[in-house]
């Protein structure tokens, strides 16, 4: 069960990161993002923005031409310190 | 005395909904999207319309996409839900009576693969959960329906309808077009039950050049116009601020005072109706009860509807013929061959809509008008035709 539901369908990168991005900004460490997408980049595109971000890619599943993520946002924030 | 009854295609702004959005037309210019001072009043305006917009359906902000009109929202949903579903089917189920951009969006969306199936309805306009839901089949994709007939004013009982498709499909993706209801009437979008609900300005005090489409989270759309971040990438574009301010200030003021608005005009619309009704060989169009409010469309016999609704201009009334978009092609109107009218009464339609701003002597003014008019062009025709 995700967070926030983040239909990109239909859009190109840069949009399925961008709406991500902007998803994130507004959950706090720990939430749960989840991604629909159907552009082929977001294969390169998401580990990439997860990695600079400090996001965990937690899941990237395709099924025939769509994406479905699951991406926990700054989970490092959220850890006990 | 003169009386302007179209306001289903165009209604006088509220002095306050355009105090709201006249800023944006002045000193307000900047892009929501930047990132400087001068655009966080439009970004701040824009996120307080569309709670407004989603508070009179009765959802989160975020789930409202703006558009450019009425039109683009009704295409935006049908194109973008079935492409965006493509793997429940490639069928559309719709009505006879939806408003031509639905049957049209309907047509193209399916032109290259699947088909578009339009249910019948009953001689008040109604579409019945029975033969909607008998028309949904395992390729059927989506169902779209219009809470609010827009030619012959019928109200459908739309959670009734969706809850037969979802009996026959449940996954079945179902779009209303509420832009002739939500804002006249009361609209939520969870107790409809449907995956979108496309919703306009003019029903809601707001300009003919707003419109918004409400989707459910996890419906899944496609968008029709592509681009950037704008309407979270599902309406590519720089917003119109004026037309979102207006329409959320238009959105607030509709939910503040509807129920006001509708007594004004309940009392106005049955004067209006049973004036008008009074002429011999009139008949009312659509039902007279569960009815759009302030909404009254009959056929004339011995009458064609664009002449009466000149001969109605010259008196200094504005109505509307039957259906603006059929007659200019010399088309009988489909609702009103979809509710079982032959020739000449398909062709002898006028439609008046007022609003709670219409006063009684702009009413009296119609129908005096009207009442001189009809036997005047009847007198004038060369061949006499008379109703059936």
């Amino acid at each position: 069960m995700s967070d926030r539901l983040i239909d990109a369908l239909g859009t190109y990168c840069p949009v399925p990161i961008a709406l991500a991005a902007r998803a994130a900004s507004s959950l706090h460490p720990g939430a749960v993002i989840e991604l629909l997408a159907d552009d082929p980049l977001i294969e390169v595109d998401l580990p990439a923005w997860c990695h600079d971000a400090g996001h965990d890619l937690l899941q990237l599943e395709r099924e025939g031409r769509e994406y479905r993520a699951l991406v926990s946002c700054w989970p490092a924030r959220s850890a006990p310190q | 005395m003169s009386a302007y009854l179209d306001h289903a295609a165009g209604t006088p702004l509220d002095p306050r909904v355009r105090a709201a959005a006249a800023p944006f037309l002045a000193e307000v210019f900047a892009s929501p999207s930047g990132v400087h001072d001068a655009a966080r009043r439009p970004a701040e305006a824009m996120d307080a319309a569309r709670v407004s917009v989603g508070a009179l359906i009765g959802a989160p902000a975020d789930e409202i996409i703006f558009t450019s009109s009425p039109t683009e929202a009704r295409n935006l949903a049908v194109k973008g839900l079935l492409r965006a579903n493509r793997a429940l089917g490639g069928r559309i189920v719709t009505t006879r009576v939806e408003h031509p951009a639905t049957l049209a969006a309907c047509r193209t969306a399916t032109r290259d693969a699947g088909e578009v199936v339009e249910v019948g309805v009953d001689p008040e306009g109604r579409v019945s959960p029975h033969e909607l839901a008998s028309a949904v089949d395992d390729a059927t994709a989506l169902v779209a329906v219009a809470h609010g007939q827009g030619e012959i004013g019928a109200v459908q009982e739309i959670a009734a309808l969706v809850d037969a498709a979802r009996a026959r499909r449940q996954e079945v993706r179902v779009f209303v077009d509420a832009t002739e209801t939500a804002g006249l009437i009361p609209v939520d979008a969870g107790v409809l039950g449907a995956d979108a609900l496309a919703l306009g300005g003019p029903a809601m005090g707001a300009p003919a050049w707003c419109g918004a489409l409400w989707v459910r989270p996890g419906a899944r759309l496609h968008p029709l116009i592509e681009g950037g971040l704008q309407e979270a990438g599902k309406r590519a574009g720089a917003e119109c601020l004026p037309a979102i301010v207006a329409m959320g200030a238009a959105a607030d003021l509709a939910r503040a005072e509807m129920g006001a608005r509708l007594a004004t005009m309940r009392p106005l619309t049955e004067r209006l109706m049973s004036g008008v009704l009074a002429v011999p060989d009139v008949r009312l169009n659509g039902p007279r009860e569960g009815r759009l409010p302030g909404h009254v469309q009959v056929s004339v016999g011995g009458v064609e509807g664009e002449s009466l609704t000149l001969a109605l201009a010259l008196r200094g009334v504005a109505a509307s013929p039957g259906s603006a978009c059929t007659a200019h092609a010399g088309k009988a109107a489909p609702a009103l061959e979809a509710i079982g009218l032959q020739p000449p009464w398909t062709r002898s339609a006028v439609l008046m809509t007022l609003r709670w701003t219409t006063t009684p002597d702009e009413v009296d003014a119609a129908i005096a008008a009207f009442s001189e008019a009809v036997p005047a062009l009847r007198a004038m025709s060369p061949v006499g035709v008379r109703g059936a």
